[in-house]
């Protein structure tokens, strides 16, 4: 079974192979088909892996496999956790991919297989990401990912808005992905090895009796900025709504829904295979370094998500909110706050996705995506509406749906005053959807008058030939589908104890916890539920008690889309990073 | 953000940042060392292997899960240029018109096309003997056909340049590097499992197994991948002309 591991980045890249050899004379519907079948077999597989992934499949590519130890070949790691990873990038790119079934007004003339072909090299990207054990094999398939990513999110070239945010996200990644090279050259000077698990090892023989040292530091900051920047911690995460603004509705889901959250992924991995151990950071300092970026990147990502009205701006900066929870709740080191964010992410993956697809049949129906504009104009569109307010109310953690489970057993796992945090940031991102939901689908309230300083959304061209006049049921299904998965979740019979025993498993050497619904956590749920709805309540009815207060508005301008702060911003973070791991480093 | 405060900024995360770079690089090792435990064992495997030229090895041996992921990156790049560089809705095609060449440039054009293109194929060729190989050879010999558009003008490069057939062989050269990964799989040991030919006689061309056949597919990968993201950036500076007044 293990022999299958690279199949999962050998197939869809055969695929996009594949759709770019016929793609000049291939129809375009043969050519969607041809991309969402390949897409679909490469997710069964994934399932099928993920099944048999206890015990953990390991698998040396080539078969390298080690003689006495040592081996020169790569390592592939199909454990719980990556085969997890792989199916849900997977599945959600078949979604995206069905989704998007003849839904571009006109791809490159002669290159109907070019869409289809980028995407499904994305999803082989992201299994091969995930399912990486050796250092440079992720970086490998980090810039796979990242390089593919541009040309998505620019790929509505006719928009000088599109293009620009394509840039600006490549910019921030590939200097990203630079630091993280950086820090792979200098694990490597001190260990020569490149295996996640030997250079580990390599580390805490090196440091023997004494801590970490200062290379072990500017490794460890290096590795973790590439990472983040993917992550879109704060302040790293300026590209985020940039690219998210501008890059097709499809392409969205998959960044907003899988691609970011691989990048926390890519944290926990990295942290916990390579710098765990007494060479490595001490776990107070990386505990130190992630709640404080973690508590920032969701409180800066929810007063912002608060004060959008461009809703897939909105919506990007909901899923910064979202990647601070999750690196607080991995940066507690506990076996409770790993397994109570691999259910939060899952749940996560399938609401946001529902909700950039909702938003996609707004933008195809009016040619907007702006609160304002929009004011009760989608009072028709009945499914759309409810399906965009369950989505809401998912996201503030309402009990059944899986975020709220994740949520609820992360509240529990980083306790104090951190689980006050969880409640407000889930509470505002909820309440701006929920806002947006009581104001376009409902059409409640006043008519908002513009405000002077905003991106509004209202000068968006639809994706599709011209608007649609009726929406078309996959475009309907797949949101639908996507929040039930997020439902099922919640409350499918086992489910949360297999997460949780495969990621202990992967990161906790096997610790026995209990994840179930505690009231306690269903308590916790209502409350930022409640507060959800009620800050959309007050919102729709008294628009001014609510509108941008002034110290917010330093806060939007750093927004600037100026490719020049957003590195400048990237330095400070990497500073930061550094500054705050520094005392592990002095000590030792 | 003012340029005060943006150049403030740079100063501080740059001075962190190089403050922690210095620290670490006074604690490499020193140069010249004599522990290499990785560089030992690539090179007992590239010999046991029968491959001559230890990079080569390395690249498509040891780590060709590696190299299938950076071709990748170039396949999707390139892909993902074609599309970002494709004709807008306000543009139009052009047809170039022919230039005067001087004559020493198109003599000289003329003469080193051919020896530049055959030194592409011999590096791409040599590959596991000695220094280069498929990405090296790859980019000699795209670029030779290029003298071309030097030596005569844009339309005489188009004819001998098809971009179908090289958008075919692009996807062509992935497909048989993972495919003859899939081989190894489906030969019952590994994937891009180097046990399917044999090595040969060391440092001789057929020597190191699928080596040189991996090695010609990432040739041939980047030297159409080269041929078409010079095509996509030419045909933007040569042929497609914005709509006058859009």
């Amino acid at each position: 079974m293990h022999h299958l591991l690279p199949l999962l980045f050998a197939v869809p890249l055969l695929g996009a192979a594949l759709l770019v050899a016929t793609g000049r004379r291939l129809p375009r519907a043969v050519a969607e088909t041809t991309g969402c079948a390949v897409s679909g077999a490469t997710a069964a597989l994934a399932l099928v892996l993920l099944l048999n992934s206890a015990p953990p499949l390991v698998e040396w590519v080539g078969g390298w496999r080690p003689v006495d130890g040592e081996s020169v070949g790569i390592v592939l790691v199909g454990d719980g956790p990556a085969l997890g990873m792989a199916a849900l990038d997977s599945l959600l790119t078949l979604s995206a991919l069905v989704y998007s079934w003849r839904y571009f007004d006109e791809p490159p003339r002669g290159h109907a297989g070019s869409y289809p072909a980028l995407m499904l090299v994305f999803q082989g990207a992201m299994c091969g990401f995930a399912l990486a054990g050796d250092l440079f094999n992720a970086f490998v398939f980090f810039e796979l990912m990242s390089v593919v990513a541009y040309a998505l999110t620019g790929y509505r070239i006719d928009e000088p808005k599109a293009v620009q945010g394509a840039l600006t996200f490549g910019v921030v990644n590939s200097l990203g992905a630079y630091a993280m090279l950086m820090g792979i050259g200098l694990l490597y000077a001190r260990t020569g090895e490149l295996a996640m698990t030997k250079i580990g090892r390599g580390l805490d023989d090196a440091a023997g009796q004494g801590g970490p040292d200062a290379l072990v530091l500017a490794a460890f900051v290096l590795v973790m900025t590439g990472l983040l920047v993917k992550a879109a911690a704060v302040p790293f995460h300026f590209w985020l709504p940039d690219a998210h603004a501008v890059a097709p509705t499809p392409v969205c889901m998959l960044l907003s829904g899988v691609m970011v959250e691989l990048g926390a992924y890519g944290v926990w991995r990295v942290y916990g295979t390579v710098f765990a151990g007494p060479g490595g950071i001490p776990a107070a300092d990386l505990t130190r370094a992630l709640v404080t970026l973690g508590v920032l990147t969701a409180a800066i990502g929810a007063v912002m998500c608060w004060y959008q009205r461009h809703i897939k701006r909105l919506l990007a900066y909901s899923t910064v909110a979202h990647t601070g929870l999750f690196l607080v709740g991995l940066g507690v080191l506990t076996p409770e706050g790993d397994d109570g964010i691999a259910l939060y992410l899952l749940g996560h993956a399938g609401v946001k996705a529902a909700l950039f697809a909702c938003t996609g049949a707004l933008l195809d129906r009016f040619g907007s995506v702006d609160e304002q504009a929009l004011h009760g104009r989608a009072r028709g569109m009945r499914a759309f509406g409810v399906m965009f307010a369950i989505g809401g109310l998912a996201l503030a953690g309402l009990p059944p749906f899986g975020t709220a489970l994740g949520k609820a057993i992360t509240e529990e796992a980083v306790g104090g005053p951190l689980t006050l945090v969880y409640v407000l940031a889930s509470a505002v991102t909820a309440g701006a959807v929920l806002r947006v939901t009581a104001r376009v689908f409902l059409g409640l309230g006043p008519r908002p008058e513009d405000a002077a300083y905003e991106t509004s959304g209202s000068d968006e061209r639809p994706e599709t030939g011209r608007r649609l006049s009726r929406i078309p049921d996959s475009m309907t299904a797949v949101p639908a589908v996507l929040l039930a998965a997020a439902f099922a979740v919640g409350v499918a019979p086992g489910l949360a104890a297999v997460v949780a025993r495969s990621v202990n498993e992967a990161g906790s050497g096997g610790a026995h916890t209990s994840v179930h619904w505690t009231p306690h956590g269903i308590l916790l749920g209502l409350v930022s539920t409640l507060l959800a709805v009620g800050l959309a309540a007050l919102a729709v009815t008294r628009p001014r008690r609510l509108a941008t207060p002034d110290w917010a508005l330093p806060l939007r301008r750093l927004q600037s889309g100026h490719v020049g702060d957003y590195v400048a911003w990237l330095l400070v973070g990497a500073t930061v990073l550094g500054a705050l791991t520094l005392p592990g480093v002095l000590g030792g | 953000m003012s340029q005060r405060l943006r150049l403030w900024l740079l100063a501080v995360g740059g001075a962190g940042v190089a403050a922690l770079l210095v620290a670490a690089c006074l604690d490499l090792p020193a140069f010249g060392g004599r522990r290499h435990p990785y560089g030992e064992r690539a090179v007992a495997a590239s010999l046991a292997r029968h491959t001559a030229n230890t990079i080569a090895s390395l690249n498509f041996d040891q780590r060709a899960y590696d190299t299938l992921g950076e071709i990748s990156i170039l396949f999707a790049a390139v892909l993902g240029c074609l599309v970002l560089l494709r004709e807008a809705r306000d543009e139009h095609r052009a047809q170039p018109q022919p230039a005067e060449v001087a004559l020493p440039v198109r003599r000289y054009a003329l003469i080193a096309l051919p020896v530049a293109l055959l030194t592409g194929l011999y590096v791409i060729a040599h590959g596991q003997l000695s220094p280069g190989g498929g990405f090296q050879g790859g980019v000699v010999a795209a670029t030779a056909l290029h003298l071309l558009y030097l030596g005569a003008d844009y339309r005489a490069l188009e004819r001998v340049r098809p971009l179908g057939v090289f958008d075919v062989c692009d996807a062509l050269a992935v497909s048989a590097y993972a495919v003859l990964g899939l081989a190894g799989l489906l030969a019952g040991t590994a994937f891009l499992a180097n046990t399917l030919l044999p090595y040969g006689t060391f440092n001789t061309l057929s020597s190191g197994g699928t080596v040189p056949l991996l090695n010609a597919a990432v040739g041939m990968e980047v030297a159409s991948a080269v041929v078409l993201l010079l095509a996509g950036f030419l045909d933007q500076a040569v042929e497609i002309e914005e709509e006058r007044g859009s």
